[in-house]
């Protein structure tokens, strides 16, 4: 009995030793396994929601601008401070849009910027320095409008940009120099497609750039599911890739986006706001203001406006009509 | 001795009703009436002093076979890992490789944009080239790390939508349409949020694996088994020498001297490998990887470059950006031995680019498209290939040095394995020789 008590520890030594041995192969045989690489984590961008814009402040001078000088003065007669920096600097920077057609946008073929607000910029550029290209365009969304005026980032903007009563609080602008209406633009697959109005879009995703009169008006509509894109034509990527089913905005700019895309209409329906479009400006540049609108004011008067009108928008909404009447004496 | 009566009931044969008492040895063809027999013979062969004798021989034969495996078996855990590192920095290399060429495809695509009209055939070609590569590329690397698949997949995705959006733009530019100008800065975007985190994951989840593998590629810590089995023969010959009084057996100490002979080439050829495996790491591999992040930067600063002037005045995002890759860039450059030819070439694509941004901020936006796209001497677009073609290039040879050293490295590990079994299996002989020997003399 006594060497079965030595031999069974032996044999499990020699398990144990053998066992060893089998893991220490299989350590070294075995393929190693990688975790799968990870996803990096996306946090979805925040959706817009739709908060409505506190209601506008209302008042009934909203295209009311500040009397023009009785004549252009010469670069030297201007002591304003304001004027004077923009003289020394040598240019005049002025925030626009790259992507309104016809009224603000990038020529591919060029890369050069062109359109109605293009000109008009052009034509104070023009009237300060003798030189319409002493000018430095600086391409702003929508939303940038008032904040760059605010921090004098640009000296004015020229980007389709209504006068309201809101605005005014905020910053300058100068007399109206052009009027335009919201409309709504539509795929022409829609049932009865020319006739819809807005409130006929039910469930609709419609889109309209953020920072516009035309997302506020969208908004108090019911109906509707907004959308939003920085800029118009942003809202007209969305509608081809199948994101929105029709776009907000003034006329102009809707004719800008239908003649990039035959597959849309804008609607007859009657323009649903009157848009009364002003050069934005700081709201203290007031001798500017008054300048600018002694230029608008000559541009008007001797047919230069109408034929920067006929030059882009003649195509799309016909011969010029005769120019807004501003209202002075702010 | 009589064989054991309490005969274990696991033995009992499939078929015996359970409960059915088991017979005693009258039924010797059962493996219960067997075992004792074994038993019988087992314990008259380990009986006594030359039992003992050869039982410890047999225990001295395992040893020297143990120390035997362990050592092949760690010379080629070790080749292994070397292996896995090679195609792990391979991976590492493909994974970058994509990322550099999604961005410097961008960068063409943006900069061909901001020259206007219709782009040139030349810069036609590199995007198309570079966009070709990141095809190859994409189904390259998920054949080789299936780890990889699912992202690589995404990513996929991602670079096909961007790949479209880009062929919107075009299209939509040759039309003279603003809406392409959209779709590019959607593209671009969208590369940037949704593609270049993914392959960044790729390229940083295989370099933890190279890591990884050349933390395992010394293996030598398998060799304590070896040790062991070692001072058990020692042991062994120690407690031979007591028991026979014979202080020398030539053959047990000719086995003995072989196996140290053995355990010492394994160790010293593992541990040679492990510090060359560990030079890799810190030395071409490090540059590879080094030089790979300043390419990537470097075409992300051309792509933010185009951006900031597309964006004309209101690319203040794109600019922060260029800046944050220079400082990558020379942050990296630092590191670098041997970079001062590097930092001389980037220095002057960064001196193009401070005009571009001076001529561009003092108003003169078509002059800084000018000298943005210009292939002149002191233009940013001739600086900057000059860079980028110089900066891949020794990346590439950096990449290629890394992966043919390590392939290099685990070259011969097979046969020092083979020759270490040998020596085992000749050490194990000498032991049943040795102690064979001393059985027979104690008769």
């Amino acid at each position: 009995m006594s060497t079965r008590a030595v031999r069974r520890p032996v044999g499990r030594r020699l398990a144990a030793f053998a066992t060893a041995a089998g893991l220490l192969a299989l350590a070294g045989c075995s393929s190693v396994t990688y975790a799968e690489t990870p996803l990096p984590t996306t946090t979805p961008p925040k959706p817009t929601t739709s908060t409505s814009a506190a209601p506008a402040p209302t008042c009934d001078n909203a295209t009311q601008s500040y009397d023009p000088l009785p004549s252009l003065p010469s670069r030297g007669e201007i002591t304003d401070g304001t004027m004077r920096n923009i003289i020394t600097k040598g240019y005049i920077t002025v925030g626009v849009s790259a992507d309104t057609y016809l009224f603000g946008a990038r020529d591919p073929f060029t890369g050069g910027l062109e359109g109605f607000d293009i000109d008009i910029a052009r034509a104070v550029a023009k009237a300060i320095f003798g030189d319409p290209s002493k000018i430095q365009f600086r391409v702003i969304t929508a939303n940038d409008r008032i904040p760059l005026l605010q921090d004098r980032s640009v000296d004015m903007v020229a980007r389709n940009m209504s006068m309201t009563c809101g605005r005014w609080k905020d910053i300058g602008f100068s007399a109206e120099y052009y009027r335009s209406g919201q409309k709504v633009l539509v795929g022409k697959n829609l049932p009865d497609a020319e006739n819809l109005a807005l409130a006929d879009l039910k469930g609709k995703r419609v889109c309209a750039p953020t920072g516009t009169t035309s997302l506020t008006k969208l908004r108090s509509i019911n109906g509707p599911t907004v959308v939003t894109a920085a800029n118009h034509t942003g809202c007209l990527v969305l509608f081809q890739q199948g994101k929105a089913d029709a776009i907000t905005g003034d006329d102009t700019v809707l004719a800008g986006l239908a003649a990039q895309d035959p597959n849309t209409v804008i609607t007859k329906a009657k323009a649903i706001t009157t848009e009364p479009y002003g050069l934005g400006l700081n709201k203290a540049d007031v001798y500017l203001a008054r300048y600018v609108n002694r230029v608008i004011a000559d541009l008007e008067a001797d047919g230069e406006w109408k034929a920067i009108y006929n030059k882009w928008l003649a195509g799309p909404l016909g011969p010029a009509p005769a120019p807004p009447t501003p209202v002075y004496g702010r | 001795m009589s064989a054991p009566t309490t005969n274990v009931p696991v033995a009992v044969p499939a078929g015996t009703p359970s409960g059915a008492p088991t017979g005693p040895p009258a039924h010797p063809r059962t493996i219960a009436g067997s075992i004792p027999g074994a038993r019988t013979v087992a314990s008259r062969l380990l009986h006594g002093t030359p039992g003992r004798m050869r039982l410890y021989g047999l225990l001295g034969v395992i040893a020297a076979v143990l120390l035997g495996a362990a050592s092949a078996n760690a010379l080629l855990a070790s080749q292994a890992a070397v292996e896995r590192a090679a195609n792990n920095t391979a991976q590492v290399v493909r994974a970058q490789s994509i990322h550099v060429d999604l961005l410097r495809a961008d960068a063409v695509a943006t900069n061909a944009f901001l020259v206007g009209g219709l782009e040139s055939a030349d810069s036609r070609a590199k995007y198309q080239d570079a966009m070709s590569r990141v095809a190859s590329g994409l189904a390259e690397a998920a054949a080789a790390q299936p780890a990889d698949g699912k992202a690589l997949g995404q990513l996929s995705i991602h670079v096909q939508t961007y790949a479209a959006l880009v062929e919107q733009a075009r299209s939509n530019n040759r039309l003279g349409l603003p809406v392409g100008a959209q779709y590019l800065k959607q593209a671009s975007a969208g590369l940037r949020s949704e593609a270049i985190p993914i392959i960044a994951q790729v390229v940083e989840s295989n370099e933890g694996r190279s890591q990884a593998e050349f933390d395992r590629s010394n293996s030598s810590l398998q060799l304590l088994v070896g040790v062991a089995a070692l001072l058990g023969l020692a042991a062994l010959a120690v407690w031979l020498a007591k028991r026979t009084h014979r202080y020398l057996n030539p053959s047990l100490t000719g086995a003995i001297a072989l196996l140290l002979v053995t355990l010492f080439v394994a160790a010293t050829q593992i541990t040679s490998v492990g510090t060359a495996t560990r030079d890799v790491a810190r030395g071409t591999y490090q540059r590879a990887v080094t030089l790979a992040d300043v390419t990537t930067a470097a075409n992300d600063a051309r792509a933010n470059e185009s951006l900031t002037l597309i964006s004309r005045g209101s690319g203040k995002a794109n600019e922060d950006a260029w800046g944050a890759n220079r400082k990558q860039v020379d942050a990296s450059l630092v590191d670098l031995s041997t970079s001062s030819e590097l930092r001389a070439l980037w220095g002057r694509y960064v001196d193009a680019h401070v005009s571009v941004r001076g001529l561009d901020d003092h108003g003169r936006w078509d002059g800084a498209v000018k000298l943005s796209t210009s292939t002149a001497t002191n233009g940013a677009a001739n600086t900057f290939n000059a860079f980028d073609t110089r900066v891949t290039q020794l990346r590439n040879d950096a990449s290629e040095k890394t992966v043919s050293t390590l392939q290099g490295l685990a070259g011969n590990a097979g046969l020092f394995a083979a020759l270490t079994a040998l020596a085992a299996l000749l050490a194990a002989w000498l032991v049943v020789r040795g102690v064979g020997q001393r059985i027979e003399e104690y008769r």
